[in-house]
C-alpha cells in the first residue's frame, strides 16, 4: 500500500510496511521531546507497532490503528508473546531464589529480577516469605530491550497497593494479550458483571496471565472458562451467556 | 588512526571509500581480485585444479570410481560435488560434520552442474545398467576470504577439464571390467559455467567479488552463473537488501564480461599444462 | 487459464491454529500446503545470542524422513529473506524460531514456505519493516511463463524460478532457480512475479481485515 494520511487510517487495518503520512500541521511541529505540546502543534507519540521513518510513520505490526488525543497513535494487534514494558503490572512465577534477588518468569524472552527488598515492609532483617513457585503480582520498574527487566512489588512510596505474593489457591490461566487489554479498558464491565454473578477475587496481568479465585473450585473453573470465552463474544452475546449463569446461581 | 577508525566503525570506514567509488584494497567496485588458476596440481588425482581469487584459495580434486548406475536412469553416471570448509581455512568453521555454509555451497554447485548441462551424464556410463563412472569432486577451501562460490565454480570447471579417464572395456566372457591405463581420454565438457558474486552495500552500491570482510559488512549477496551463450544457469540471492530489476540487469552484464575473462584464463592454464 | 497463464492457483490461509507457538499459520497454494509455527522473541542460549539483534532460526521439516541438504539450502534462503524484513534490533539477545512443516508438496513449494513464514510472523506480531511473498514461475521451452506451477508443470518446464518480493517497492528480496534461461527471460519472470505479488499482498490485507473484523 502506498502512503496514506494517518487520519484516514485510524480504526483501519494496517500491515507492516505501510507508511502513514502525518498531516502537515503536526509535521511542522518542532521535534522536541520535552516541552509542552500546544494545542495547534501536538507532539506525535508512536505507540507499539509504529516507528519513525523520516517525516512519516512506518507500521511494523499488523492490526488496527488506534488514536488518542492529542496525537498518540498505536497499533492494536492480537499477539501472544509478551514483551516487558516499563510500568506494566504483570503476574510472574518465582523460579529461583539467588542471594538478594528472585528470578521471576513473566513470559518474556528473559526472566525478570525481583529484589527481596521490593516488598512492602521488607527489610534486611525481615525478609518476605516468598517461595519458588509462588505467583507474584508486580510492576516493571526497569524494562527495555538492552537490560534485564526488573520488577517491584511496591510503589515509589513503599506501599504494596495490591501488589505482592498472590494467595496459595485459586487458578492462573493464560489468555491472549488482546483479551487482557480488553478486560482492563476502564469502560469495560466484563469483570464487574462476572463479580455480580460470582463473588470472586481476580488479578489481571498485562502479560496475558489472569488469576481468579471464587467461592468454590467449581465456580473458579466456570469463571475461568467464561473469561476465556469473552475474547470472541460481543456485548449482547456475553450478556446472554452471563444471564444463564446468574439464574442458576440464584 | 585509520586502523582505529576501521576497528571501531567498519561500516563507516567502507562508506568513506565507496563514496569515492573505490575499495580499501585499491580495487574499483567492478574489479575482481587477481585470479590465479593452476591445473593438474595433484598428480594422484584423476583431475585437479587450484584456484586463487586474491586470498581465497580452493583446491579441487576429482576422483573417478566405478559404480552401478542409478536404477531410474541406467544410462547415466554421477557427479558428486562436495565443498569442505575445514577449520584450517577460517576460525569461523569448527571441525566435525559440514556446517550450513558448506552444505549450501555443495548444493549450489550440484544445481549448477545439473542446470548448465556442462557434461552429459550419459557420457559417464560404461555399460548400460551395469557400470558407470562416479566423479567425486572434492572442493577443499584452504584459505577463506569471501566469494567462496566463484572460486569453487572456477576450480570445479578447471578440474573437470583436467580429468583423464582410462578407457574401460567389459570382457564378454568374464563379465569383468578391464581397465586400460595407457589410453586415457578427456571428458566432454559442453558448457563452462562461471559464477560472479556481488555484495550489496547500503542497498545502493554493488561490489563485485567481495572479500570475507566485505561479505560480513554487506547487506546482501548475489551470485549469477552464466555460460558461454550468455544464458544464466543460476542466480542466487538469499534474502538481504531488496534489488530492483534494473540493478539485476547490471549484475548480469558484469557477469557476462567476467565469463570472458575467466574463459581466457582457463584456456591459458590448460594450454600451459599441455605444453609441459 | 488466462492468456499467458498469468494466474495463480487458488490460495488460502489460516492463522493462529496452533496453541503453543506464539504465531502460527498454514498456507495453501492449490494442493501445496505448508504449516508454520513461530516462536519469539524467546529465551536464547548464551552461546548463540547476538548482542545487537535477534537470532533467527528456520527449521524446515519435510513431509517424510529427515531434513537433507536440499532442505538446508531452502532453510538458508528463507532465513535470510525473513532476516531482511524483521527488525531484529528491537529484540536483541533473543531468539526467533520459525518451524515450517511441509504438509503436502504439489509444486511451488519454496514460495508456499515463504508465504506461510510471512503469515506466521505476522500472527506472532514480530516487528517487520515490510511484508514479503513468494512467487514461483515455470518457463516452457518456447518461453511461456506459468505462474505458481503445479508438480507436473514444474517437471516439464525448462526453468523454474522462485522469487521473494517485498511489499513496499516490489523489489526482489530472494531469488533461487533451476534450469537455464536468458537475461530477458529472467526480467520477464520478475515482472510477472511482481504482478502476482500485488494479488498476494491484497490477499494478505483482506485476510487480516477479515480476521480483525471478527474481534
Amino acid at each position: 500500500m502506498s502512503a496514506v494520511s494517518i487520519e484516514d487510517a485510524v480504526g483501519q487495518i494496517v500491515l507492516p510496511g505501510d507508511v502513514l503520512v502525518l498531516s502537515t500541521q503536526s509535521r511542522d511541529a518542532p521535534l522536541s521531546l520535552s516541552g509542552p505540546s500546544t494545542s495547534n502543534r501536538p507532539r506525535v507519540v508512536c505507540g507499539p507497532g509504529l516507528m519513525r521513518q523520516e517525516d512519516d510513520l512506518l507500521v511494523n505490526k499488523c492490526g488496527l490503528l488506534r488514536h488518542r488525543d492529542p496525537a498518540i497513535y498505536w497499533v492494536d494487534s492480537q499477539q501472544k508473546r509478551y514483551v516487558p514494558v516499563k510500568g506494566d503490572h504483570v503476574i510472574g512465577i518465582v523460579t529461583t531464589k539467588s542471594g538478594d534477588i528472585f528470578k521471576v518468569d513473566v513470559g518474556g524472552s528473559e526472566q525478570a529480577s525481583l529484589s527481596y527488598l521490593a516488598f512492602e515492609g521488607a527489610t534486611k532483617k525481615n525478609r518476605p516469605n516468598v517461595k519458588v513457585g509462588d505467583l507474584v503480582y508486580g510492576q516493571f520498574i526497569v524494562a527495555n530491550k538492552d537490560m534485564e527487566p526488573e520488577m517491584a512489588c511496591i510503589d515509589s512510596s513503599g506501599k504494596a497497593n495490591g501488589k505482592g505474593v498472590i494467595g496459595q489457591d485459586g487458578l492462573m490461566l493464560k489468555v491472549s494479550l488482546g483479551l487482557v487489554r480488553k478486560l482492563l479498558i476502564p469502560q469495560n464491565d466484563i469483570v464487574q458483571e462476572l463479580m455480580n454473578i460470582f463473588p470472586m477475587e481476580v488479578v489481571i496481568g498485562m502479560n496475558g496471565r489472569i488469576w481468579v479465585k471464587a467461592k468454590t473450585v467449581q465456580q473458579t473453573l466456570i469463571v475461568a472458562n467464561l473469561l476465556e470465552a469473552c475474547e470472541y463474544l460481543t456485548a449482547e452475546q456475553r450478556k446472554h451467556v452471563f444471564s444463564k449463569f446468574s439464574d442458576n446461581v440464584i | 588512526m585509520a586502523a582505529g577508525f576501521k576497528t571501531v566503525e567498519p561500516l563507516e570506514y567502507y562508506r568513506k571509500f565507496l563514496k569515492e567509488a573505490c575499495r580499501p584494497d585499491g580495487r574499483e567496485l567492478t574489479e575482481f581480485r587477481t585470479t590465479t588458476i593452476n591445473v593438474g596440481s595433484i598428480t594422484t588425482a584423476d583431475g585437479s585444479a587450484l584456484v586463487k581469487l586474491g586470498n581465497c584459495t580452493v583446491l579441487c580434486g576429482v576422483k573417478a570410481e566405478f559404480t552401478a548406475p542409478p536404477a531410474d536412469a541406467p544410462n547415466k553416471g554421477y557427479v558428486v560435488p562436495n565443498v569442505d570448509l575445514t577449520p584450517l581455512c577460517s576460525s569461523q568453521f569448527r571441525p566435525g560434520p559440514p556446517g550450513e555454509e558448506a552444505q549450501v555451497a555443495s548444493q549450489f554447485i550440484a544445481d549448477v552442474i545439473d542446470n548448465s548441462q556442462m557434461l552429459l551424464k550419459e557420457d559417464l556410463c560404461i555399460a548400460h545398467g551395469k557400470l558407470a563412472w562416479v566423479l567425486y569432486c572434492d572442493l577443499i577451501c584452504l584459505d577463506y576470504d569471501g566469494n567462496l562460490l566463484d572460486t569453487c565454480m572456477c576450480a570445479l570447471v578447471a578440474a573437470l577439464q583436467n580429468v583423464r579417464l582410462p578407457s574401460v572395456k567389459i570382457n564378454e566372457e568374464t563379465g569383468l571390467a578391464e581397465v586400460n591405463l595407457k589410453t586415457k581420454h578427456a571428458l566432454k565438457i559442453l558448457k563452462h559455467p562461471v559464477a560472479t558474486s556481488f555484495a550489496v552495500f547500503d542497498d545502493t552500491f554493488l561490489l563485485v567479488d567481495p572479500t570475507g570482510e566485505e561479505e560480513g559488512l554487506a547487506s546482501g549477496l548475489l551470485t549469477v552463473v552464466t555460460d558461454e551463450d550468455e544464458r544464466l544457469c543460476a542466480t542466487r540471492k538469499p534474502g538481504g537488501s531488496a534489488l530492483a530489476a534494473e540493478k539485476l540487469q547490471e549484475c548480469i552484464s558484469r557477469a557476462i564480461t567476467r565469463h570472458k575473462e575467466v574463459t581466457n584464463l582457463l584456456q591459458e592454464a590448460l594450454a600451459s599444462v599441455k605444453s609441459e | 487459464m488466462e492468456a499467458v497463464g498469468s494466474v495463480l492457483r487458488e490460495y488460502g490461509c489460516e492463522q493462529s491454529l496452533l496453541s503453543r507457538p506464539d504465531g502460527s499459520a498454514t498456507f495453501l497454494q492449490g494442493d501445496t500446503s505448508v504449516m508454520a509455527g513461530v516462536y519469539g522473541p524467546a529465551e536464547i542460549k548464551v552461546s548463540r545470542e547476538i548482542h545487537n539483534k535477534a537470532t533467527l532460526e528456520v527449521i524446515l521439516r519435510p513431509k517424510t524422513g529427515l531434513p537433507a541438504i536440499q532442505e538446508k539450502n531452502q532453510e538458508q534462503l528463507i532465513r535470510e529473506t525473513c532476516e531482511s524484513v524483521i527488525i531484529g534490533s528491537l529484540h536483541p539477545r533473543t531468539s526467533i524460531t520459525i518451524v515450517l512443516q511441509i504438509v503436502s508438496d504439489a509444486g511451488s513449494l519454496l514460495s508456499c514456505c515463504l508465504n506461510a513464514a510471512c503469515m506466521g510472523l505476522m500472527d506472532a506480531g514480530l516487528p517487520m519493516r515490510a511484508l514479503f511473498c513468494g512467487v514461483t514461475c515455470a518457463m516452457d521451452n518456447d518461453g511461456t511463463i506459468t505462474l505458481d506451477p503445479n508438480f507436473r508443470q514444474q517437471k516439464e518446464s525448462r526453468a523454474v524460478l522462485t522469487f521473494a518480493i517485498e511489499s513496499t517497492e516490489r523489489k526482489v528480496l530472494m531469488m533461487s532457480n533451476r534450469g537455464v534461461y536468458s537475461a530477458t527471460e529472467l526480467q520477464q519472470c520478475i515482472a510477472a512475479a511482481q504482478i502476482a505479488s500485488e494479488k498476494l499482498f491484497q490477499f494478505y490485507r483482506d485476510f487480516i481485515r477479515r480476521r480483525y473484523s471478527k474481534s
